[in-house]
């Protein structure tokens, strides 16, 4: 989500000083006002380009008149919808949290504990890759029906694959960090005679960072892309089932209002990880 | 002047730090080969050489980082298996942990070198080894918001809390300004002769200036593969003046002779090798 806005913010900001440019031999004459209008847009492309969309949005679903118009609500039935539906979308945040949070930490955990430990000892490497190779790459919302069926609720049981979907990308991330720890901080923690635990816990643990936290954003997307799914299979509240509930009695302006929330959430959450990254990665230049 | 006929220096049995008909092989390549040295604890000795005579191979095989291929390697008589306190290093790329502010760096080392002291007398004494190169005030700040001549200090500071008695610096100074560089240098110097006893150094460097202003003895390494080429003590008396050292005629004259010892070297290496693409083109 992060990534496709940070492109089209790229995208628009090349894209205006060429129209800039092409303005300005049409007009053939350093016209200053129209130059400074363009100027004044830079770095406002990613917001007008939201607008855009808003605007774009508006004028489809009130434009449509056929059977299915019902299926596009305008933006502003949108937002009512929202309004309206907010105490049971935060109720529905908090349940779908509680699931997501323990899940998502114990994968934080264990991927980052084993990734270091397969990353810097041979043998545990040799013993842990075959099963990884043939394991990480099972998508892991295969594993959703079984596990509502083997765990007794289903809270577990959505805890459990958003354990599983985010533990494969943390924990292989940490152990290619911790692998290719460079040689200058081994020499070093071997000339203070640093011992195993300390090794890891006060040198490869800090220095695999920048890769445990690649891992940890692309372990977040998947845990939230595991719980809604798995919400959506038999949930009795959070933000998947609130989606899933609303297009069964076909309110669809509280279902895309839905869909905007959880996009917010999700956006949220990545926002709060990406500060506590730039927090713990301050020594990268 | 026949300084660079001095043989190898007085080897009292189990003292110092002795290399013994040591080989190294890289992959089957030779490295090194047959290397025999003896430095008497509290020496300062400069192993000078172009870059790949292996002289950075050598002092991590001092470090205890590399494993000889063959021959002996001891400090004191015990042989060298691996790293140990007695021996702190100091690399060319900057030896502190980014991630740690100084002090803590600093701490770090204390830790090892006095396990039984608490956090708060670490913290304090990491404090006189920052003051002791210049840095006190800097002491939370970390690596990355120094400049390179400062981080060395640190490296050197952080060794010194190690308490090693032998300390092998690895083209410590390679990457410093010429005046961050002198500098350095007589910090180095101020350690090891305030130290008591003298710390023993060994100093890897490719700049024929520094060996001569630093070290008592001055190893000279050729390349392909790595081997002594000579031997040569250093006349001059201590405290060393930059300034009347860098003009005196004896200074230029033993610059020369090794710069010329150097070329030697190399251009009987060029012969050897014409000499066996000569064959070569016989058959």
């Amino acid at each position: 989500m992060k990534a496709i806005l940070a492109e089209s913010r790229i995208t628009s900001s090349t894209n205006v000083p060429t129209a800039t440019r092409l303005l300005v031999k049409q007009t053939a004459k350093p016209s200053g006002v129209r130059r400074n209008f363009w100027l004044r847009l830079q770095g406002k492309e990613g917001a007008l380009f939201l607008f855009g969309i808003v605007l774009l949005w508006q004028f489809v679903s009130s434009s449509i008149h056929f059977a299915g118009a019902y299926l596009f609500p305008s933006p502003v039935v949108t937002l009512k919808a929202l309004w309206v539906s907010l105490p049971e979308l935060l109720k529905g945040t908090w349940s779908s949290l509680i699931v997501l949070v323990p899940g998502y930490m114990l994968a934080v955990v264990t991927g980052i504990v084993w990734g270091l430990l397969v990353g810097t000892i041979p043998w545990v490497s040799r013993m842990f890759s075959p099963f990884a190779r043939f394991a990480s790459p099972v998508p892991p919302t295969i594993y959703i029906p079984y596990a509502i069926a083997l765990l007794p609720t289903f809270r577990t049981a959505a805890g459990f694959v958003v354990f599983v979907g985010a533990f494969w990308p943390i924990f292989l991330n940490t152990a290619a960090g911790a692998a290719s720890l460079p040689q200058r901080y081994r020499d070093n923690a071997r000339i203070l005679g640093l011992k195993r635990t300390e090794y890891l816990w006060r040198i490869v643990f800090p220095a695999s960072l920048p890769h445990i936290f690649s891992g940890m954003s692309v372990g977040l997307v998947f845990s939230f892309i595991m719980l809604t799914v798995a919400e959506l299979f038999g949930a009795s509240a959070g933000l998947g089932r609130f989606v899933q509930l609303y297009a069964d009695y076909a309110d669809y302006p509280r279902m895309v209002a839905g869909i905007l929330y959880t996009g917010a959430v999700v956006l949220v959450t990545m926002e709060l990880l990406e500060q506590i990254k730039r927090r713990a990665l301050f020594w990268v230049k | 002047m026949n300084a660079l006929d001095t043989r190898s220096t007085n080897s009292v049995p189990g003292s110092g730090l002795k290399v013994e008909s040591l080989r190294f092989a890289y992959n089957g390549t030779p490295v090194l080969l047959d290397i025999n040295l003896a430095i008497a604890e509290g020496e300062f000795v400069c192993l000078l050489g172009p870059s790949g005579c292996g002289k950075t191979t050598l002092l991590r095989l001092l470090a205890g980082l590399e494993t000889l291929s063959s021959g002996n390697l001891s400090w004191k008589g015990q042989p060298i298996t691996g790293p140990s306190l007695d021996r702190g290093v100091v690399f060319q790329d900057y030896s502190l942990f980014p991630w740690m502010s100084l002090i803590n760096n600093i701490t770090l080392a204390l830790a090892k070198s006095h396990p039984e002291t608490d956090k708060k007398w670490r913290l304090n004494l990491a404090e006189e080894f920052l003051e002791m190169v210049g840095l006190a005030d800097a002491a939370r700040k970390h690596p990355f918001e120094l400049s390179g001549g400062m981080q060395q200090r640190v490296a050197i500071a952080r060794t010194l809390a190690l308490g090693s008695p032998v300390l092998l610096m690895d083209e410590p100074f390679g990457a410093l300004d010429p005046v961050n560089r002198a500098r350095l240098q007589d910090l180095v110097l101020d350690v090891w002769s305030n130290a008591s006893p003298r710390k023993t150094v060994v100093f890897v460097t490719h700049d024929i200036e520094e060996s001569l202003y630093l070290a008592d003895r001055v190893i000279m390494l050729g390349s392909s593969p790595g081997r002594i080429i000579q031997e040569l003590r250093v006349p001059f008396a201590r405290p060393r003046l930059r300034r009347t050292l860098a003009g005196s005629p004896e200074f230029q004259a033993l610059q020369e002779q090794i710069a010329e010892r150097f070329r030697q070297d190399t251009l009987q290496r060029i012969e050897a090798e014409s000499v066996v693409n000569g064959d070569a083109e016989g058959i």
